[in-house]
């Protein structure tokens, strides 16, 4: 949600390690979310192919929200999907196991854009581009500390907080950007005359809340 | 869906002792019958690749919703599983009208569990976990039903041992289409040993049971026996703890089976016993700071209010004594016996209860709870008299004080109004009983506190008490007949007494009146599919004392069981 995403933009913070942005550095990014359809949107660059990791360690064993993440790759006036995960605690020390990340060696030069939310649903995305949008999209928004995510544990009921903490390394101008809603995105193609099938949104995946009931 | 997943990598791992057997007089124990070994057919279901191998269950059912359990056994090693879920009207599963996806990881022992919610009240559903390409067994489970309510049907178990025998008693469960749910009572697992207690069976891990290792590992052993998978995916379970969940004759400090010195702190061996357990049983935990508070209520329409108490870890005092059911541990009404301040329920919980049944508005009040209610003497005599001799202080008989503010809210005054149909639902000491629950049972005066065994009069609510699914009794049946020949002159106020046998409760309820069956099968040293119906008693509502019954009519419309 373009509002949540304002609060997520004003409520973080980033620590940036390894200096100025014209080389790769590590990057940190903090902050809450207030729902679950919220997501955290960092765009950064990549020029000289080197080796980039981007992990969450914020889970903390189930204090706070469960992180999905997906990278896109800015290609024309779209964005295309290079990978999406929902768990994976090895890419750094601190993670734990329903924290997300991904490393690449040799990630090619471009630019990126790196979006973490609460794991809905796998996939995170609607499909290969940025303009299909995203799983949770018309879902109603929820405080994430009144919901139940699809990974809770009922014996704990945990993942309640909103807390998240982002680590970018190898990579460049790391900043939280606001991008175009999906459907804004949209819309200035097709008035660039580039609709083609492109915003044509997929359909929502089957598998698309903690418990759907049908 | 319908497109190529993004592949991911994989997670990996840098990151994770009775009534009977304490009551049986000594005498009497000196003349059971030995311990049956057996070589049959073992019920444990085999090692096999699948992801389920412990089966599904579910459990706490309201009218909305129902939890769903299983436990994912990967093929390799994973830190991490996601897990997908259905839930249908139908057996074919068809008709989904629920689906959802959840995770689960070596910190929970693979176990899953899900509060499916969105459900319609009075309805039979059946659900299926699916995880690394495979499905799981159907099972099948139903909500609770909402407003007008014509009957009731369950079953009730406690004390399954599984070193002391086959859960054949679990199967006969499995069989009935037409129960609305399973309440177990208690000693759903035991903390002993192989050979400890019960040699028919080995036991996962083979030593007494203390750490959270050890405690996931006994669940898990369970969890594969066939029949038990056979009963838990057929039907929603309703599950409390007594002790050996724990150890033997738990309290809230401590337990006969807890040695300190040797087997580190009490709270560090409750903590582990009870992520365990909340681990690998289908129950809806009350409050995820105290889990050991797990007291708690079910509306069965306006008919019941199904109240389940927590007798162990919450407030119970120690017992008092040792030699717990033997000779040298009989006991009278007096000294600390006579204390007030010994709780079982603990303040809090028995303040609980007692709001429930003044302001509960269902004709039943059902009370599901872990050690015998009623008196049970060696030797009679009224209140007047000094109220006889006891066996057995880890029961409500070693809480005289407690019981009687039960009494007290049952019989009313002080501006409160009398609670009638009132129903105690009981495990714990092997053995099937009915009781007219009365304070004074050995004083035939009603009108002076005292109990009419002829016509009733002076009882204030009743009791029934199931047998175990495996634990032994008295089995030797002339041993039964001499012990039960002893207890019946001191207790007037217990119409059946069945000491030889292991089954189950059929508890059948309606508007008019609450009927209990026991059900007894032929043995648990060996798998069998016999089983036999023992005898019935009621209570009519108003009467709040026991008549002699029938057996009941089971349902013809009952929904197909799960496949």
């Amino acid at each position: 949600m373009q509002l949540s995403f304002l609060s997520t933009a004003l409520l973080g913070s980033v620590l940036a390690f390894g200096g100025a942005s014209a080389g790769a550095a590590d990057y940190q990014f903090s902050g809450d979310l207030r729902y679950n359809t919220d997501r955290v949107e960092i765009r950064f660059d990549v020029t000289g192919g080197g080796d980039v990791r981007l992990w969450t360690d914020s889970w903390n064993n189930g204090l706070n929200f469960d992180p999905i993440s997906v990278l896109w790759q800015q290609t024309g006036n779209d964005y295309t999907r290079v990978l999406e995960v929902d768990d994976d605690d090895t890419i750094a020390a601190g993670q734990g196991f329903y924290d997300t990340g991904m490393a690449f060696s040799g990630l090619a030069a471009g630019h990126y854009l790196y979006v973490v939310g609460p794991s809905f649903v796998e996939p995170f995305a609607n499909g290969d581009l940025l303009s299909g949008g995203y799983a949770q999209d018309g879902s109603t928004p929820i405080p994430i500390s009144l919901w139940n995510q699809p990974s809770y544990d009922p014996n704990a009921n945990d993942q309640k907080g909103t807390f998240y903490n982002i680590h970018l390394s190898g990579v460049d101008n790391a900043v939280m950007a606001a991008v175009p809603e999906p459907t804004s995105v949209a819309m200035m193609l097709a008035g660039l005359g580039f609709m083609g099938g492109i915003v044509r949104r997929r359909k929502r995946a089957v598998w698309v809340t903690s418990h759907d009931v049908v | 869906m319908g497109r190529p997943r993004q592949i991911k990598p994989l997670p990996s791992g840098s990151n994770r002792r009775s009534f009977l057997k304490r009551a049986i007089p000594a005498t009497m124990a000196a003349t059971a019958a030995p311990l049956l070994l057996t070589t049959g057919v073992s019920a444990i279901a085999q090692p096999n690749p699948s992801v389920s191998q412990h089966g599904v269950a579910s459990g706490d059912p309201l009218s909305d919703r129902v939890i769903l359990w299983t436990r994912i056994t990967p093929a390799t090693a994973r830190s991490v599983v996601t897990v997908r879920y259905v839930v249908a009207t139908d057996a074919a599963l068809s008709n989904i009208v629920a689906r959802g996806n959840t995770k689960t990881n070596t910190h929970r022992d693979l176990t899953v569990k899900v509060d499916a919610a969105g459900l319609q009240p009075q309805t039979t559903y059946y659900y299926q976990f699916s995880a690394e390409g495979q499905d799981s067994p159907i099972g099948r489970t139903r909500t609770l039903p909402l407003g007008d309510v014509d009957s009731l049907r369950m079953a009730v178990v406690s004390c399954s041992n599984f070193a002391y025998g086959y859960f054949n008693v679990y199967r006969r469960i499995a069989e009935r289409a037409d129960i609305d749910m399973v309440v177990h009572l208690g000693d759903y697992i035991y903390e002993y040993g192989s050979g400890q207690y019960g040699s028919t069976r080995p036991c996962e891990p083979a030593s007494e049971i203390i750490t959270l290792t050890d405690y996931r590992t006994r669940h898990a052993q369970y969890k594969r026996d066939a029949d038990s998978q056979a009963m838990l995916r057929q039907h929603p379970l309703v599950a409390i703890w007594d002790d050996h969940e724990t150890a033997n004759n738990a309290w809230v400090d401590g337990a006969e089976n807890h040695q300190g010195g040797t087997e580190g702190s009490w709270p560090t061996r409750v903590a582990a016993a009870l992520q365990a357990y909340y681990e690998w049983m289908p129950v809806r935990i009350v409050d995820a700071a105290k889990p050991q508070h797990n007291y708690r209520s079910y509306a069965f329409g306006n008919l019941v209010d199904l109240i389940l108490l927590e007798e162990r870890l919450g407030g119970r005092a120690a017992q008092l004594g040792s030699n717990i059911g033997s000779a040298a541990g009989y006991f009278i009404q007096s000294g600390a016996y006579n204390d007030p301040a010994r709780q079982l329920l603990g303040a809090k919980e028995e303040a609980w209860l007692f709001d429930k049944l003044r302001t509960s508005q269902a004709r039943w009040k059902l009370i599901g709870q872990g050690v015998m209610f009623a008196q049970v003497k060696v030797q009679g005599a009224p209140n007047s008299a000094g109220g006889g001799v006891f066996f057995n202080s880890d029961a409500w008989d070693g809480y005289q004080p407690a019981r009687n503010r039960v009494y007290d809210v049952l019989k009313g005054g002080a501006g409160q109004t009398a609670v009638d149909n009132v129903v105690i639902l009981t495990g714990d000491i092997h053995s099937s009983w009915a009781a007219d629950l009365s304070q004074d049972p050995n004083n035939p005066d009603p009108s002076s506190g005292g109990y009419n065994p002829a016509t009733g009069e002076g009882s204030h609510a009743v009791e029934f008490v199931g047998t175990s699914v495996s634990s032994p009794g008295v089995d030797d049946p002339a041993a039964a007949a001499g012990t039960i020949a002893a207890l019946t002159p001191a207790n007037p106020h217990l119409k059946y007494i069945n000491l030889n046998k292991r089954g189950y409760m059929l508890i059948d309820a309606d508007a008019n009146r609450c009927v209990c069956e026991w059900w007894h099968v032929d043995t648990v040293a060996r798998i069998s599919s016999n089983e036999a119906f023992a005898v019935a008693f009621e209570v009519r509502a108003g009467s709040n004392h026991l008549v002699a019954s029938v057996q009941t009519t089971p349902r013809t419309d009952a929904p197909l069981l799960a496949p």
